[in-house]
């Protein structure tokens, strides 16, 4: 034989060495899908290509729009191009890299600046939102351009089960007027007296929730500028957590960083382990239904004691949105407006998507709401004297909110580092995202 | 005559005057390009899949890419940036720390099981195939969320270990003290596919220097020390260059048991996992591209290492 053995083998590694750039290489994944902007396809007709993240509902429920568009609309044809939200994201960025985005895509606010702010999203103003609710709109703008239209309105809440509060005896607390102190009080009584884990769950990495927080110092979150707020308000959050830890309110540091990977259907409240929970609204139907009880909602806490101060707004629970490149700029257009103004739409996704931001279709439709869908939908319409102004969506880089002031504040609730040191931290590297 | 063996009969008669040197030449020329035709399918991926990518990807690591806008030419910038980068160090060490403990710890458990397979037990296709499954299970999303609820404060191992009446309360997934050490767990148990090169390894090593040994005396241990790693060292050289490799690249295990995001407090932020956020969630696929060229530098010098030190250790029998 020729070959001996530390030639196979010199070769060999070669191959290996060959196999891992290819691994490096394959990091953009080749995706296939991206056919949508073909356009003008047979018979002269216009082809869309229709790009959503969701869950077996809401595919059905967009496949059923798709069907009920496209009969009232001969000679456009939609293909629907189902997703689940991490892949989703990976795939419209190679998309939009390769310059074949889909058409009509559903956009969420942490992302929508990524694409808006880069020339990415089609101008959306031709889109009739007359008739929608006051603060729902601003969501979608990027630079004073409308880029997004709010497709469901949503609102940082606290889920509370009643199965727990029975257990424990107790009512529920009145939302209307408890600070971030009595918000802890609360969470520790019910759960040493439940026996629970969690009085309140999934509280640190609510990047919302720390937003109302934020603004009550007069901060925001984030501004034209970059980052609105300073490492006071970040520290004076963590020791809010810290407190509630040593209270036993929040579950202890293992139990936080446990749950903040965990699935829907396994989340503290619906396996019983927690008496409350963070999360948004759009969330009660689905969570709901896996704890197999009906949860209650409340209002997040305010500094001052008065829910009107606590400078909650109206989030976009998603958007549509469209590629710049459309090659049927008109066609997408049309479509999210007949989804924003028409009762057909509104008919089949209901409240699916959060509650209409357009009044007449939520009249319409109110009453076919489910009824976590018509708690939801009541909330919505009893905060509107409470909401403040519409932030502005997170600038590129500002999605990572959430993620890193969890993690910095995991570090904190360890002791392996200072609230004063977790939120300096966590400030600079939010800065250091924001810079490109 | 294979080519093969009819190639090295010419090599081996030597070539005495130029006339000979040439019609040699030319003979080889005519069997390289056979062989060359015989690689083209793989050259041809080669070019296009892998090399292509790369020069493009060495090319973004000097610019500013967002995935969205065209790249902008920013130098050494993101060179530079990675030496000021906390979460990139950080990334290092807990890739670092699963190189260098998980590789060895993997390779020992697989050659200890594969000497036990070589002992000429019953049922052995059945036991190896045992054996070998983690390996093609370990990296799917499956198992590592079956790892996530196996470490949990109310997980199996704990109900196990309070079942012998041990106050178990810690979360060996969410205290970012042990959440490495579950992933290199989950790495050791997927000791498969190393193991059943050693057992083939194992398999050549002739019977008669163990007998020649027992003979003399030699212990179970000195037999082990002097026979089997002295021959069996090219393949644990294999093995080893192998693992490390793959190991560099760990990415499914870390990513499904975080969800993506490398914690608690990023106790398990691979290497691999910080450049797809890096790429994919923060859009610097620029700095993204820098980082993987920084991974195939370090990979290229742990197998140089590799291969120097490997004079000192491998035993070839030929």
């Amino acid at each position: 034989m020729a070959l001996n053995r530390r030639q196979f083998l010199v070769g060999a590694g070669g191959l290996a060495a060959a196999a891992t750039t290819m691994g490096l290489g394959a990091c953009a994944p080749g995706s296939s899908g991206g056919s949508g902007s073909q356009g003008g396809g047979g018979g002269g007709g216009t082809n869309l290509a229709l790009a959503f993240w969701g869950n077996p509902t809401r595919n059905k429920n967009t496949q059923a729009e798709i069907d009920a568009y496209m009969k009232a609309n001969p000679g456009v044809t939609i293909s629907g191009q189902p997703g689940e939200f991490n892949t989703y994201w990976d795939k419209l960025a190679t998309q939009t890299a390769g310059g074949n985005a889909p058409d009509i895509i559903q956009m969420d606010m942490n992302y929508i600046s990524e694409y808006g702010s880069r020339g990415a999203l089609l101008d959306l103003s031709k889109v009739d939102v007359s008739k929608f609710v006051e603060g729902t709109v601003d969501s979608g703008k990027i630079n004073g351009k409308l880029v997004g239209i709010n497709a469901g309105i949503n609102s940082a809440i606290i889920f509370a089960s009643p199965k727990v509060f029975e257990k424990a005896k107790m009512d529920l607390p009145d939302d209307k007027t408890w600070t971030w102190d009595q918000l802890i009080e609360f969470s520790a009584e019910v759960a040493s007296k439940a026996g629970a884990s969690f009085g309140l769950a999934s509280l640190l990495q609510s990047d919302a929730l720390f937003g109302t927080f934020v603004r009550q110092h007069g901060k925001e979150l984030f501004t034209e500028n970059g980052l609105g707020f300073d490492v006071a308000e970040a520290q004076g959050w963590y020791d809010l957590m810290l407190k509630g830890q040593k209270a036993k309110a929040f579950g202890t540091p293992e139990q936080a960083s446990e749950e903040q990977p965990k699935p829907l259907d396994q989340s503290a409240i619906v396996v019983g382990t927690a008496a409350m929970q963070a999360y948004n609204t759009n969330q009660l139907e689905a969570v709901s239904a896996a704890a197999g009880q009906q949860l209650k909602i409340l209002r997040g806490a305010s500094l001052a004691g008065k829910a009107t101060e606590r400078k909650t707004w109206y989030k976009a629970s998603m958007l549509w949105s469209a590629s710049a490149k459309t090659k049927n700029p008109d066609a997408a257009i049309a479509w999210i407006n007949w989804f924003a103004n028409s009762p057909d739409a509104a008919n089949i996704d209901l409240a699916e998507r959060g509650i209409p931001p357009n009044a007449e279709i939520l009249a319409e439709v109110k009453p076919k709401l489910s009824p976590a869908q018509q708690t939801v939908a009541k909330y919505i319409s009893d905060i509107k004297t409470e909401v403040a102004t519409t932030p502005i969506a997170p600038p590129p880089g500002g999605g990572t909110i959430a993620t890193v002031l969890f993690r910095h504040g995991i570090d904190v609730l360890f002791g392996r580092t200072s609230s004063a040191d977790g939120a300096q931290k966590f400030v600079d590297e939010m800065k250091s995202n924001l810079q490109r | 005559m294979s080519a093969i063996s009819e190639l090295s009969t010419i090599h081996r008669t030597k070539a005495k005057t130029p006339e000979e040197k040439r019609l040699l030449a030319k003979e080889a020329g005519r069997d390289n390009k056979a062989g060359y035709l015989f690689l083209l399918p793989w050259l041809i991926g080669l070019v296009l899949i892998i090399g292509g990518p790369m020069i493009a990807s060495l090319y973004l690591s000097f610019t500013n890419y967002s995935l969205i806008q065209a790249p902008e030419w920013v130098g050494l910038d993101n060179y530079v940036r990675m030496l000021s980068d906390p979460r990139l160090h950080k990334s290092l060490a807990v890739t670092f720390t699963y190189v260098i403990v998980g590789v060895p710890l993997q390779l020992i458990m697989a050659l200890a099981v594969a000497m036990l397979l070589n002992e000429g037990m019953k049922g052995l296709p059945f036991y190896r195939s045992v054996f070998y499954l983690p390996s093609m299970l370990g990296s799917s999303v499956a198992i590592a969320v079956l790892w996530r609820q196996m470490f949990e404060v109310d997980g199996l191992v704990n109900q196990v270990l309070r079942k012998f009446g041990i106050p178990a309360t810690t979360s060996w997934i969410g205290d970012p003290q042990y959440a490495l050490w579950t992933i290199i767990l989950l790495h050791v148990w997927t000791f498969g596919s190393p193991m059943v090169i050693f057992l083939a390894g194992l398999r050549q090593i002739p019977g008669m220097y163990y007998e020649a040994a027992s003979v003399d005396g030699a212990s179970k241990w000195a037999q082990f020390r002097k026979i089997t790693l002295p021959l069996l060292s090219p393949i644990i050289f294999f093995n080893l260059v192998l693992q490390i490799i793959n190991a560099f690249q760990a990415f499914t295990q870390a990513f499904v048991v975080s969800n993506g995001t490398g914690g608690p407090a990023d106790s398990t932020l691979f290497y691999t996992l910080y450049l797809y956020q890096r790429g994919f969630v923060q859009f610097q696929m620029g700095y993204a591209s820098a980082m993987a060229w920084l991974l195939v530098v370090i990979i290229g010098v742990f197998t140089a290492v590799n291969f120097y030190f490997s004079k000192h250790w491998v035993f070839y029998g030929d």
